[in-house]
């Protein structure tokens, strides 16, 4: 028998991003909520917060500030939750199946890795596409930028994900401490409230925050033709390029790391 | 295939500590090519130490394994790309269906498309899960999983195969079924089986066996030569009062060995057909019933070590649970301290 050649060395990753994302869709109740939640979150603090508040008199809408928000909040969610796929292969066996095969351990991370940014991708996509009826304008240039960030953030926190789950053996444990560090990080972005009229200390953490970068550039792109860029500083801690350099450097480094704790921890 | 060698397994004085246990403790052999080795031993053995470190998943703590002479520690890649392994838990993806499983296993070994097709139909035939190939493994029962485990493990048509507790949990019949298929697998490909076993008729299906204890190993040879340790038959007697015939074929047989074994008696003896007449001829006490056999591996491994090898079988002690498992709350912040129990029981 001829050994075949082994044709293509990035199959491996391939693979398990397949897997990945099957595992997305065959889960309905993850997938149709993923889709849901987030519209209904819109709904409430869009139409919600507006009449609560409707005296306040700012250059900018509701709306507009919160989507670019709940954006960054839903893609985070989704992207780190879809991690736990690796705490639950390890609890019921699979990862063994996985790490006995010949694909390097580096390859299994980043399909890993690619998987739980896709399943983020795909639910800011959706969200993206639910802009125009909050009266956020789009050209398919501004789209198609919207998708990169939005890339850009899941796969962060995909790689982040990787990270955490190094030490978990338990599934319950791992989505425990997906709360902890999600609250906070989204909390400290300006997701929900603009950071620069925070307190001192605030403002301070928020810089080691990745998520922030993650939020400042999707507020520069998403908004962009619906908000005059002066309103935009005002909503953002950095401008556009240094916000995406830092966002892109975070996605480098962690991924670094993420490759170097899974071959660590198998 | 000149270069190919004889030895195709090669283990010198292995290695593996956790802390202060010893799991494995220094223990050496070779596997040749084309055989079935078994690795026979009690629950904690250090036999699922011993196959992980072989297959590349676990470092040892000090030396040396040669898989078709790659170094496990120095190439776990080369290695990884001709060994099939079947783990002791399953460890199939139970969302997926039978086929899901069997092509994302080829996918992982980079097979073609084309010889996917071709060798799903053939393992999915030989384990009887054809009929099942459509179906959630979710819905399989432990015996099927089992069979799937197997087969998944030759769509890539692996060297060596290893198997840990093949049979475990499986009832007689599909135990059967499994060894046969084993058997099977061996006359029509060119492959070197390993496999760890509690069971000691198993055991005696391989071409050669080590038996495994405390991390060491004790002995290693063919079943039949480890049987020939033991000596020629082996007589069990049961009496009424176990003790007090010990003591008098102590004193009439001194020359003889024996031992009581739970509720028997067992007797070591070269010609047992012409001592039987002798021992009923001779013996006051009262016998229930005896029996003249030859030596199993059992005996070999009690002959070795003094205990039986699964001991569970008799003098089962229930111990009572308290009514507030404090350990349970430390698994709280321990989450790893649960783990084994949950996969194991299923
Ligand atoms: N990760 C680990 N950490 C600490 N101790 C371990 C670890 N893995 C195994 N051991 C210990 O090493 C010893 C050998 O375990 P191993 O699983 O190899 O036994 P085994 O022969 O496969 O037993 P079984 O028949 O129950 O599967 C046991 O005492 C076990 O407690
Ligand atoms: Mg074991």
């Amino acid at each position: 028998m001829i050994k075949k050649p082994n044709l293509n060395k990035l199959s491996g990753i391939f693979i398990l991003w397949y897997r990945e994302i099957l595992m997305y869709v065959r889960n309905r109740i993850k997938f149709f909520s993923s889709i849901f939640l987030p519209i209904l979150f819109l709904i409430f603090f869009g139409t919600g917060l507006k009449t609560i508040f409707p005296l306040v008199t700012l250059p900018y809408d509701f709306a507009e500030f919160f989507f670019p928000g709940i954006l960054g909040l839903s893609v985070t969610t989704m992207a780190l939750s879809s991690t736990m796929s690796i705490v639950w292969d390890r609890e019921f066996g699979f990862l063994k199946e996985i790490l006995v095969s010949p694909v390097p351990r580096s390859h299994i991370a980043l399909g890993k890795i690619l998987g739980a940014a896709t399943t983020g991708l795909i639910e800011g996509f959706l969200l993206l596409l639910a802009a125009p009826y909050l009266g956020i304008n789009f050209s398919l240039k501004l789209f198609l930028g919207g998708l990169a960030i939005i890339f850009l953030i899941a796969y962060g926190m995909a790689s982040l994900g990787i990270c955490l789950t190094a030490r978990m053996k338990r599934t319950e444990s791992f989505s425990f401490i997906l709360q902890l560090i999600i609250a906070p990080m989204v909390f400290l972005s300006g997701a929900f409230f603009p950071i620069n009229n925070s307190p001192a200390w605030m403002v301070n953490l928020s810089k080691y925050n990745p998520l922030t970068y993650g939020i400042n550039s999707l507020r520069w792109v998403v908004l962009s033709q619906t908000l005059k860029p002066t309103i935009i500083s005002q909503l953002t801690t950095n401008n556009f390029i240094t916000s995406l350099g830092i966002l892109i450097s975070f996605d480098i480094l962690i991924t670094v790391l993420a490759i170097q704790l899974f071959r660590k921890m198998c | 295939m000149n270069g190919e060698i004889e030895e195709i397994i090669q283990v010198e004085n292995l290695r593996k500590k956790y802390g202060a246990i010893k799991a494995v403790d220094g223990i050496s052999f070779t596997v040749k090519r084309g055989e079935i080795f078994g690795f026979l031993g009690p629950n904690g053995a250090g036999k699922t130490t011993t196959i992980n470190i072989l297959c590349t998943l676990n470092q040892p703590s000090s030396g040396v394994v040669y898989i078709n002479n790659y170094n496990v520690v120095a190439h776990p890649d080369k290695v990884r790309s001709f060994i099939g392994l079947v783990f002791q838990d399953v460890t199939l993806d139970d969302h997926l269906t039978a086929e899901e499983n069997l092509y994302l296993h080829a996918m992982l070994y980079g097979i073609s498309r084309k010889d996917f097709t071709q060798r799903k139909i053939e393992v999915l035939k030989i384990c009887e899960l054809w009929d099942w190939r459509k179906h959630k493994v979710h819905d399989f029962s432990g015996g099927m999983k089992r069979r799937l485990e197997i087969a998944r493990s030759l769509i890539a048509q692996p060297k060596i195969l290893f198997l840990d507790e093949p049979t475990i949990g499986l009832d007689p019949q599909t135990r059967k079924k499994v060894w046969d298929y084993i058997f099977n697998i061996r006359k029509k490909k060119d492959i070197t089986i390993f496999l760890t076993t509690q069971y000691l008729n198993e055991a005696e299906s391989c071409d050669r066996v080590a038996i495994i204890d405390h991390g060491k190993i004790i002995a290693s040879d063919t079943p039949e030569n480890l049987k020939k340790m033991v000596g020629g038959d082996i007589i069990t007697i049961k009496t009424e009062d176990n003790d007090s015939a010990e003591e008098e074929f102590h004193q009439k047989f001194p020359q003889y060995n024996i031992k009581k074994i739970g509720k028997e008696l067992k007797i070591e003896i070269d010609k047992g057909n012409e001592f039987l007449p002798v021992l009923v001829e001779n013996l006051n006490a009262k016998i229930i019933s005896m029996e003249l056999r030859r030596p199993t591996l059992e005996d070999v491994f009690l002959e070795l070590t003094g205990r039986q090898i699964r001991e569970n079988d008799n003098g089962h002690i229930e111990t009572e649970s308290p009514l507030f498992d404090l350990s349970s709350l430390f698994t709280l912040f321990n989450p790893s301290h649960n783990h084994d129990k949950k996969t194991k029981s299923q």
